[in-house]
């Protein structure tokens, strides 16, 4: 059983704006509150590649996923980890994310693939972000008949957050803008 | 029934204790991203100090054998997000 689903966003800020909010988005105190579902995130590597301007990075996040009590009660746990691998091509102004759990993977995999770029219409001012997310249950024989809803409300909790995540995004942007128009840092 | 009570020791990883550390290490990484990465100045890493410092402390908390993989890891490129183990 697999759940895909795919999203665009147009985000009219350039490029560079809505990386480095992407960046700053789980970070800011002002989008606690939003992403409350966001427990922690470290960055638990990274590699700079100073020939060709390609930036790898790999964070931890740490999520709070609450279910049912019965499904906590088989889990026992209602706290998630994901590896997030990023890498961000200044030269090609591109930055792609992928982000899947390694905690609880018996039960549920998550696939969440993001990738901003200069929008083809305005390369300079807009900024496409294209979403893919893969979830699969894992049919366990006490579960199966339940699997199906539940792979139905991770899907929903999926679209809720990431909508949640495009406020904060659009939120962060407007912030970076205000800040660089009163520094005269273009970003 | 079913109440299972959020405790820190839920938490297999908690790296709290890094906190500080962490914040100084993103808030730079996040300074050198938009003001010198970003405008192509990638020749040379910045906060190294902020970064080895937090990276300690991580090394020190992380008890989650499977994010402690990464932390260890080299050669970040290799770790294609599509396979499994």
């Amino acid at each position: 059983m697999v759940k895909a689903y795919s999203q665009e966003h147009t985000y009219k800020h350039p490029w560079e704006r809505v990386t480095s909010a992407s960046w700053r988005k789980f970070a800011d105190p002002e989008n606690k509150h939003t992403l409350s579902h966001i427990l922690q995130v470290d960055t638990l590597n990274h590699k700079l590649e100073p020939e060709s301007g390609k930036l790898y990075t790999t964070r931890a996040i740490t999520i709070h996923a609450p279910g049912p009590w019965f499904l906590r009660k088989i889990v026992g746990q209602d706290i998630c980890h994901c590896v997030e691998s990023t890498v961000v091509d200044a030269k090609t102004r591109s930055m792609q994310l992928a982000t899947k759990n390694i905690s609880l993977e018996k039960y549920i995999e998550v696939e969440e693939k993001i990738r901003y770029d200069p929008h083809p219409e305005n390369p300079n001012e807009w900024t496409i972000c294209r979403q893919e997310t893969r979830i699969r249950i894992k049919p366990l024989s006490t579960l199966a008949s339940m699997a199906e809803k539940i792979e139905q409300k991770c899907v929903e909790k999926f679209q809720q957050n990431s909508a949640k995540g495009r406020q904060v995004m659009e939120r962060m942007c407007k912030y970076l803008e205000a800040e660089s128009s009163s520094r005269g840092i273009s970003v | 029934m079913g109440f299972i009570r959020r405790n820190s020791s839920s938490s297999s990883t908690n790296t709290s204790p890094c906190a500080d550390l962490r914040t100084a290490y993103h808030n730079c990484f996040n300074r050198w991203y938009s003001e010198k990465f970003l405008k192509g100045h990638w020749d040379k890493e910045e906060c190294v100090a902020e970064w080895e410092k937090y990276k300690e402390c991580l090394s020190k908390h992380l008890e989650d054998k499977n994010l402690s993989r990464f932390l260890e890891a080299e050669g970040l490129s290799r770790i294609p997000a599509s396979s499994s183990k």
